[in-house]
């Protein structure tokens, strides 16, 4: 009996010790990790800025206007296009009358010539505004 | 239990205890005491275990984010847009006492900064000293480059650099830097001390500029300038109701980025520190006054049959009509003859007093250095008084008229005009005209445009309404007849102002397009157009057909010829 007192003591002590050392390393991990965490959280943020600085260099206004002139098919809208009332929006037509959708990308692949044409047309344009 | 009575019985019994008793006893003692020791720590454990849960414990713990630092303040614009930020960059320098071959060394650097003059490189990594600076702040690709030469006596230092993301847009309102990042120009200049004050360099200063706004300025303001081989060009666009100045550009400019042989002239703010004589865009001055003051009424007239002389000047009509025009007229065909002659009936003394309640005597508050103070006469004569009604005699810079213009056409409140984002700014108005006043205006401007002068200015649903202005420059002892600045200031919509739009263009020439001429309304007010037309849909103005019901009555007096 006396025996049997002192090994459970014995393996009580043992097991609660290692669970105590365990949790503690287990702590310590966290809260190493919630170091790390922050200091990554400050990277990111001084990157952040680094990447605002960045895009706001790559929107600016002037070089999305020459990507739009390169890629796209549009053109500053009119007073005529916008449309300021939602009930004068036209349903989207269906079935034979539905054309194809041309699409808002220059077809520069399929029609080479197209391009120039497109510039010109955009010189015109300048043209006017000047 | 029974291991202590089993103790106490055999003491008590005392007199014939054995040697095995008395080991046996000590041994007793001793498990005693590890049984104290092992109960301790049991509950111990459990307290550790159990009595403070892991997530109080963490909960309580502050995590501590280190801050971002940097050494000054960033800029936005309205929409937070960055325009003017703080990047870490690096600076190069060498202990020169480490390199035993300067010659060798010197020439690899220079083949990565091509920019370093190889024989001072030379002298620098060849001096007895302990620390020389060869170059300061490298883009992330040269501190790779010079990196990658493995020479372990280039050492970099920290350092942050100020960068300008739109390059020339807005250069003028911003500003620029020095190499310590002291402001030396623009809001970096006004806002000097507030964007390095170390305890609020997390705290951004929001500028009223929109960029995209700005953008669109620039870019017409550009184009009309080459198109028509002018030598600068200024332009603004403000909220008439918050004094706010959306956009503010100033031609030729420069890269706020790379400010080294930047010349003077591409410095100068033509917006805000040139003042000029603009010509008839005043009118809406003396037309406001003496509508105001009741001096004149909408139904009156002056005759404008032959050119007025006053002591050496004489007054004449670009768009002579030669005859007599009610003021309508006089205000659509920008009749100098007419306005003088309204400005004798309202006199020095008020003209003087209406001019100085609208800043246009005094320098103006916008928040830059680089303002500059109105000319006029010191001594207000006759000739003065009618001249300056047509504005000639009095420079004024395009910001202040602006600013003029906004009060005429918003319910005649004038407040004062500001570049930073401040929604309080309109508290800050005072009533200069009365609203009545301020709508005669409004119908005189939409139809100096759909019948006057500004017809090149009609941007379609925009309703828009304006003045043109035309000015000989004045050069030493009089005027220089082949130097124009010619410009145009418009207001849309004309229903229910909300935005002034000016443009200016020092000396253009004419072109074919414009049959040579090369006045306000021919080159400045198609500016006007295509900034409203390109702007108008990304400040929220919404395109509509007009009430013609608003202005029918005016236009009935303006005769057609």
């Amino acid at each position: 009996m006396r025996r049997m007192i002192t090994i459970c003591a014995a393996v009580t002590a043992l097991a609660s010790g290692a669970a105590v050392l365990q949790l503690k390393l287990a702590v310590q991990e966290k809260a190493e990790a919630v170091e790390a965490l922050a200091q990554k959280i400050h990277e990111d943020r001084e990157a952040i800025r680094v990447l605002e600085a960045e895009w706001a260099f790559l929107t600016t206004p002037r070089s999305l206007q020459e990507k739009s002139i390169r890629f796209l098919a549009l053109m500053p809208p009119n007073a005529e296009q916008v449309v300021t009332d939602i009930t004068r929006i036209p349903f989207r037509p269906k079935g034979v009358e539905a054309g194809e959708d041309p699409g808002v990308l220059l077809p520069t692949r399929a029609k080479p010539e197209e391009k120039p044409k497109n510039d010109k047309a955009d010189e015109d344009k300048k043209g006017q505004s000047l | 239990m029974s291991a202590t009575t089993a103790y106490q019985r055999l003491s008590l019994e005392g007199e014939r205890k054995s040697a095995l008793d008395v080991a046996r006893n000590r041994l007793m003692v001793a498990v005693l005491l590890f049984f104290a020791a092992f109960a301790v720590m049991v509950i111990r454990t459990v307290e550790l275990g159990l009595s403070t849960p892991e997530t109080k414990q963490v909960a309580e713990r502050q995590i501590v984010i280190p801050p971002v630092k940097v050494a000054r303040a960033d800029i936005l614009d309205r929409n937070g847009e960055v325009l003017a930020t703080n990047l870490e960059t690096s600076s190069l320098y060498a202990n020169p006492s480490e390199i035993k071959n300067p010659a060798d060394v010197a020439a690899r650097l220079v083949a990565v900064l091509p920019d370093l003059s190889l024989s001072e490189v030379e002298e620098k990594l060849s001096s007895d000293r302990k620390f020389v600076w060869l170059k300061r702040k490298l883009s992330p690709r040269e501190k790779w480059e010079v990196n990658a030469l493995g020479v372990p006596a280039f050492q970099f230092q920290r350092e942050e650099e100020r960068v300008y993301p739109h390059g020339r847009l807005a250069a003028h309102a911003l500003g620029y830097v020095d190499v310590d990042g002291n402001g030396l120009g623009g809001v970096e200049y006004f806002f000097n001390d507030r964007l390095n004050d170390a305890g609020r360099t997390d705290e951004p200063i929001k500028l009223a500029l929109d960029i995209r706004v700005q953008y669109a300025l620039t870019d017409e303001l550009e184009a009309a300038m080459s198109a028509h081989r002018a030598i600068g060009a200024a332009g603004i666009v403000m909220d008439v109701n918050s004094g706010e100045v959306i956009a503010l550009a100033s031609l030729p400019d420069y890269d706020p980025n790379d400010i080294r042989g930047v010349a003077s002239q591409q410095r100068f703010n033509r917006a805000t520190q040139g003042v000029y004589e603009l010509g008839s865009t005043f009118k809406t001055f003396t037309f406001a006054a003496a509508l105001d003051q009741g001096i004149a009424t909408l139904e009156d007239g002056y005759d404008a049959t032959k050119p007025l002389r006053i002591a050496r000047f004489t007054i004449r009509d670009d768009h002579p009509k030669a005859r007599y025009m009610s003021l309508p007229e006089i205000f659509a065909y920008s009749s100098n003859i007419g306005t003088a002659q309204m400005a004798l009936d309202i006199g020095a003394e008020r003209q003087q007093k209406f001019l100085r309640d609208l800043g246009f005597l005094d320098t103006t508050n916008l928040e830059l250095a680089e303002v500059g103070s109105p000319i006029y006469p010191a001594t207000w004569r006759k000739s003065s008084t009618m001249t300056i009604s047509y504005g000639h005699g009095i420079a004024v810079s395009p910001v202040q008229l602006v600013n003029g213009i906004a009060a005429m056409v918003n319910g005649g409140r004038l407040i004062p005009a500001t570049l930073t984002h401040n929604d309080d700014n309109w508290r800050q108005g005072q009533q200069v005209i009365s609203q009545n006043t301020s709508r005669k205006i409004r119908q005189l401007l939409r139809l100096a445009v759909t019948k006057g002068t500004g017809g090149r200015s009609e941007a379609v649903g925009y309703r828009v309404g304006g003045k043109t202005g035309t000015a000989e420059k004045a050069v030493a002892g009089g005027y220089d007849r082949k130097a124009l600045i010619s410009s145009f200031v418009g207001v849309f919509p004309m229903d229910d102002p909300q935005y002034v739009v000016f443009a200016l263009l020092d000396e253009p020439r004419g072109t074919k397009e414009t049959f040579g001429y090369r006045s306000g309304g021919w080159v400045a007010a198609p500016v006007v157009k295509n900034v409203i037309l390109r702007s108008a849909p990304l400040l929220g103005v919404a395109p509509k057909r007009e009430d013609e019901g608003l202005y029918q009555q005016v236009a009935l007096m303006i005769e057609e010829d």
